[in-house]
């Protein structure tokens, strides 16, 4: 029985975590501006794998493997939003018609 | 005693007049000759334009860049070859495939003495639990050898071609730290690249050495399970990359240098070279190669496999270290 509910609460994280892949593509492709893709792909790299390896996680149980995953899912967390972090910096750094894309704050 | 000639005399001989010529004093052509100040070049548009149809008429009759009638059958025959050159390859491919064997037989020519001898007698022939390490670096250490030196070659190509030689500049002052002015970093900003970001730095400051660490556990454990000389380098050399990239050149040139690099790949390579060229005379002349093979499983045994993993990783990470750099900026 507890193998059933592990399973089915496992499944349900991976297919919220294949739904967030689908969102991230699809925004990925839907939006135009750098920063909004850029927003897009970090949402997946960041929170859709995370939900996808907790999914896997609990199918797996408690084994040396899930930790790895878990290992997996905090060096995601840690790289995918400084690697984010870099490229809206650098749009912010070169390009010269920012305002008409967003409102800037004057320093 | 010579007699003097007269000037006006003298101007009628033919020795005036060929001195004359040799020094050029005279101008044969001076108000004799019609002679009109050259006028400013000046082009109106129906020259140009004149001019521009001629010379696209010549380009056209050296290039057919208006194709004449032969040139387009050329050009269909070219494309008809095209087609039936690429449907006589594909039929032959095809083809092939057809007679290669099904897929899952257990009598293919893929399972054959060679594969067997690997699996069934590798561990105790090398020491090595993965098959994969034993057999690139024993069986096949040649073959590997050859790798890395690939790799290396690679490298000193990249830095014949890429390389940018900084001139040194005299540093006239003791307090003078940076060598280069402000408009010389503004032009060649790569210098100083990346400008500090503190929030890569602090994610570098976590990562970096889990990576490097992660790295050399894949090394050390290319013999006992997947992993070995080529990916851990890889791994050690994109930790060093991020490394660079978060806190700038003049950190990582505390520890990786140009002579860093150098010393670095002739040492494993050689050491490479040597180990190998020992367990080949041994076993070539049948004698006892003293290298233990150890228990299979414990992290010190199958003889050299270890440290030629070693050998391939550093020379591996060395030259992941070394492109990037050579891209990036050009030099150490």
């Amino acid at each position: 029985m507890a193998e059933w509910v592990c399973f089915i609460v496992g499944t349900l994280f991976l297919l919220t975590g294949l739904v967030i892949f689908a969102i991230e593509l699809y925004g990925a492709y839907r939006y135009d501006y750098v920063l909004n893709r850029m927003h897009m792909a970090a949402f997946g790299d960041t929170f859709g794998i995370g939900v996808s390896l907790l999914g896997l996680m609990i199918i797996n149980g408690f084994h040396f493997s899930t930790l790895k995953m878990a290992l997996i899912i905090i060096f995601l967390w840690c790289a995918s939003p400084v690697s984010s972090h870099l490229i809206a910096r650098l749009e912010a750094a070169t390009n010269e018609n920012l305002e008409t894309h967003m409102e800037v704050e004057k320093k | 005693m010579s007699r003097k000639k007269t000037e006006q005399e003298y101007r009628k001989t033919f020795a005036f007049r060929f001195f004359r010529w040799l020094n050029a004093e005279e101008d044969r052509y001076l108000d004799k000759v019609e002679m009109h100040p050259q006028e400013p070049y000046v082009e109106t548009e129906e020259d140009i334009r004149r001019r521009q149809r001629e010379k696209n008429a010549l380009l056209n009759k050296l290039y057919g860049r208006k194709k004449s009638k032969s040139v387009r059958y050329l050009e269909l025959f070219y494309k008809g070859a095209c087609i039936v050159f690429c449907g006589i390859l594909i039929y032959l491919l095809l083809l092939t495939v057809s007679y290669l064997p099904p897929i899952g037989v257990a009598d293919r020519p893929v399972n054959n003495e060679v594969s067997r001898r690997y699996i069934e007698e590798g561990l105790d022939e090398t020491g090595a639990v993965n098959i994969v390490s034993g057999m690139i670096l024993d069986y096949r250490a040649f073959d590997t050898l050859g790798e890395s030196h690939v790799l290396f070659v690679a490298t000193v190509t990249v830095l014949i071609l890429l390389r940018a030689d900084h001139k040194k500049k005299e540093r006239s002052s003791a307090g003078e730290e940076m060598a280069y002015s402000l408009e010389e970093a503004e032009i060649n900003d790569r210098n100083y690249e990346p400008k500090n970001d503190a929030i890569l730095q602090m994610a570098a400051c976590i990562l970096v050495p889990i990576i490097i660490i992660f790295g050399i556990y894949v090394i050390l454990n290319g013999h006992l399970g997947p992993g070995g000389g080529f990916s851990g380098g890889a791994i050690i050399g994109a930790g060093l990359i991020l490394y660079l990239n978060a806190f700038g050149f003049q950190k990582t040139q505390r520890f990786f240098t140009e002579k860093t690099y150098k010393w670095v790949s002739f040492g494993s390579l050689s050491f490479y070279c040597i180990a190998k060229s020992y367990s080949f005379y041994t076993g070539a002349n049948h004698l006892e190669n003293i290298i233990p093979k150890g228990t299979p499983g414990a992290i010190l045994s199958s003889g050299l496999i270890l440290p030629l993993n070693i050998a391939v990783g550093l020379v591996v990470a060395c030259t992941m270290y070394a492109f990037y750099v050579m891209f990036r900026k050009g030099g150490f």
